[in-house]
C-alpha cells in the first residue's frame, strides 16, 4: 500500500468530493423514481404507500404546525445525554479492566452476561423501577452507549504494543502519567471507535424506548403516533428524519474522530 | 572507575508449554540466554557489544536498563544494584524507539515530561537537541513524515535528553542504508565525545564496532557470556577518514578473529537444531 508522506493535493480533493456526492445520490434518486413509479401504477393502495408528494408536505406540515423540530429536539437531548453518560462510563469500566486483570477478573463475567440482554430487554425492568418517562428513557440510552463503549476500550487498553509499554517505561512514564500519555494515545483508534458505535447504538435505541415509554415529544413517538392514527405518511417523515438525523451525527463524530486521531496516526507503525 | 559492574549473570526464559530448547546440548524447557556473564564499565567509555545472533546482547541491555531482571547476579550502576528503569540510563531501541502519536519535538520531550520539567525548559532542551542532529526544521512532524535516519536521531536526542549517565543501544542503525549509517555514526561520535556519557552499544558490524569503541566485547554464543575484551587504539576525536587508515583495518582484523570462532558456533548450533547436520 502506498502511503503519500504530505498533504493531498487539495484540488483533486474538492472534484473528488462532488463525484462523492453524486454518487451518494445516486441509490435515494433510483428508490425515488421507483416509489413513484408504484405509486402512479396503482400497485399499493395509497393508505399502505402514500406519494413522495404526500409525504413531503406532511413533512412541511410538521414543521409549521406540530411542532416536527421540537419532536427531534426532545430526541437528540435525550441521546446525547444517555450518551455522555454511558460512554463516560464505558470508557471508565474499560479502562479499569485493561489496565488491571483484578478489576477484569472482578467485573468481567457479571458485564458479559449483562451484555448479552438486548438493551430493550431492559426496558420493562427499568420502567417499573422508575415512574418519571424522561429517566428511563435516559438510562435505555446509556446502557445502549455503554458496552460497545466498555468493550472497544479493553480492546484498545489490552492491545496496547509492549514495545510501547517498554518505551514508556524507560522514559519514566508512571502512574496516572503513564496512562494519559502513552496508555489512552496508543489505545485512542480502538476508542475513537467504541465512541461512533456508542452514538450509533444511542440514537437506534432512542427510538424503540420512545416506543415502548409514554413521552409527549420525541421523534419515534412521533412514529407511535403516526402508526396508531394509521398515518403512513407520518411514520415514514418519522423513519426518514430518524434515519437523516443519524446519519448527520455519525458523521460528526467520525470528522472528530478524526481530527482527535489526526497527524498522530498510530496505525502506521514505525 | 567503573560506573556498571555485571557480576556472574545469568538469565533464564521459561518457554511455553512443549516448548523445548537444547542448552550446551542439554534439552529443557528453559532458554538460557546468559550464563556466567561478567562484564565492567569504565565510567565514560564507549564500549560496544558484538556477539552472534541470540546470543543475549538485547537480554543484557534489557537487565541494564532495569526493563527485566536476572535469573541470578547482580547488575550494579554506581554501586546500585539495578531494580527498574531509572533516569541514569537511556535506552535507544532499534525498533518502536519512537511514540507515532507525538511529533519528534514531543518525542524527545517524553522522559522530561516523565520527569516533571516544566514546558519551556522541556521544549528548549528538545530544540537545542534536534538543532545538534540537524533535525531544527523538522520538530512538527510526526514518526512517519521521518526518514529512517531521521528517525533514529530523534529517538537518540531523546534518550539523551534526560542527560543519562548511561546510553543504551541496541543496533540503533541496523535497519539504515550504509552512507546513512556512516553520518550517523560520525554524528554520534562527534556528540558523544563532548559528553561523559557512558555508551553500551550493540552491533553486528565489525567496522562500525571499530569506529566507535574504545572497548570492544565479544559475546559467545548462546547462554552468552564475555569472550574476549579488545581496545581499541585509534586516536580520538575521531572522524570518517580514520575508517581507511591501517590502524583501523589492523583494529578490524582483531575483533573479526575473536568473532569468527563464535558466529561459526552458533551457525553450527541452529544446523544442527534444523536436522541439517549429519
Ligand atoms: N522473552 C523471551 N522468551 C524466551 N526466550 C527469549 C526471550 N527473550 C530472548 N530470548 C532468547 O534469548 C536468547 C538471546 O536473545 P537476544 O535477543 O538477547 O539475542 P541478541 O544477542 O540480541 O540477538 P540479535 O543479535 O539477533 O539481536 C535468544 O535465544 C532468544 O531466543
Ligand atoms: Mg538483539
Amino acid at each position: 500500500m502506498f502511503q503519500s508522506r504530505g498533504g493531498k493535493d487539495k484540488s483533486m480533493n474538492i472534484s473528488n468530493q462532488i463525484k462523492g456526492w453524486f454518487a451518494s445520490l445516486t441509490i435515494p434518486f433510483v428508490l425515488l423514481v421507483l416509489w413513484q413509479v408504484i405509486v402512479s401504477l396503482g400497485y399499493v393502495p395509497a393508505i399502505i404507500l402514500p406519494s413522495p408528494e404526500k409525504v413531503f408536505s406532511t413533512f412541511m406540515t410538521n414543521i409549521t404546525q406540530n411542532d416536527l423540530l421540537r419532536h427531534v429536539a426532545a430526541s437528540l437531548e435525550r441521546v446525547i445525554l444517555g450518551f455522555i453518560i454511558g460512554a463516560l462510563g464505558g470508557f471508565s469500566l474499560g479502562l479499569l479492566m485493561g489496565l488491571s486483570r483484578t478489576a477484569e477478573k472482578i467485573f468481567g463475567p457479571t458485564f458479559h452476561v449483562i451484555r448479552q440482554v438486548p438493551v430493550i430487554g431492559w426496558i420493562p425492568l427499568i420502567v417499573m423501577m422508575f415512574q418519571i418517562a424522561e429517566i428511563p428513557q435516559i438510562i435505555v440510552i446509556s446502557l445502549a452507549a455503554f458496552f460497545p463503549m466498555t468493550l472497544n476500550t479493553l480492546a484498545g487498553v489490552r492491545n496496547v504494543r509492549k514495545e510501547y509499554l517498554e518505551l514508556a517505561a524507560v522514559n519514566g512514564f508512571k502512574g496516572l502519567k503513564l496512562i494519559r500519555r502513552v496508555i489512552v494515545p496508543a489505545a485512542l483508534p480502538s476508542i475513537v471507535t467504541g465512541t461512533t458505535l456508542s452514538l450509533g447504538m444511542s440514537w437506534a435505541v432512542m427510538m424503540a424506548a420512545e416506543f415502548f415509554i409514554d413521552t409527549s415529544y420525541g421523534i419515534g413517538t412521533r412514529i407511535q403516533a403516526g402508526r396508531s392514527s394509521f398515518n403512513m405518511a407520518l411514520v415514514l417523515v418519522g423513519i426518514f428524519t430518524v434515519g437523516l438525523i443519524g446519519y448527520g451525527l455519525t458523521i460528526t463524530i467520525e470528522a472528530l474522530g478524526r481530527a482527535v486521531n489526526n497527524g498522530r496516526d498510530v496505525h502506521k507503525e514505525i | 572507575m567503573d560506573i556498571i559492574v555485571a557480576e556472574n549473570i545469568r538469565k533464564k526464559f521459561k518457554l511455553k508449554n512443549g516448548q523445548k530448547v537444547k542448552n550446551n546440548g542439554v534439552v529443557s524447557d528453559e532458554v538460557e540466554a546468559l550464563s556466567g556473564f561478567n562484564l565492567k564499565i569504565r565510567k565514560g567509555e564507549f564500549l560496544v557489544l558484538v556477539g552472534p545472533s541470540g546470543s543475549g546482547k538485547s537480554v543484557f541491555l534489557d537487565l541494564v536498563s532495569g526493563l527485566s531482571a536476572p535469573t541470578g547476579g547482580v547488575i550494579y550502576l554506581d554501586g546500585k544494584p539495578v531494580q527498574a528503569p531509572s533516569a541514569k540510563t537511556g535506552y535507544v531501541f532499534q525498533q518502536y524507539a519512537l511514540f507515532p502519536w507525538r511529533t519528534a519535538l514531543s518525542n524527545v520531550e517524553c522522559g522530561l515530561e516523565a520527569k516533571g520539567v516544566p514546558k519551556d525548559e522541556r521544549v528548549r532542551i528538545a530544540r537545542e537537541l534536534l538543532s545538534l542532529f540537524g533535525l531544527s526544521d523538522f520538530e512538527d512532524r510526526f514518526p512517519y513524515q521521518l526518514s529512517g535516519g531521521m528517525q533514529q536521531r530523534v529517538s537518540i536526542a531523546r534518550a539523551l535528553a534526560t542527560k543519562p549517565e548511561v546510553l543504551l543501544m541496541d543496533e540503533p542503525f541496523a535497519a539504515l542504508d550504509a552512507q546513512t549509517r556512516e553520518i550517523l555514526q560520525n554524528e554520534l561520535i562527534r556528540i558523544w565525545e563532548g559528553t561523559d556519557t557512558t555508551v553500551i552499544f550493540v552491533t553486528h558490524s565489525i567496522d562500525e564496532a571499530v569506529f566507535l569503541a574504545d572497548r570492544v566485547a565479544v559475546v559467545t554464543a548462546r547462554p552468552g557470556r564475555i569472550k574476549e575484551l579488545i581496545e581499541i587504539d585509534l586516536p580520538r576525536p575521531r572522524t570518517g577518514e580514520i575508517r581507511s587508515s591501517t590502524e583501523f583495518a589492523r583494529n578490524r582484523h582483531k575483533v573479526w578473529l575473536a568473532l569468527k570462532s563464535e558466529v561459526s558456533k552458533a551457525e553450527q548450533y541452529t544446523k544442527l537444531a534444523t536436522g541439517f547436520a549429519g
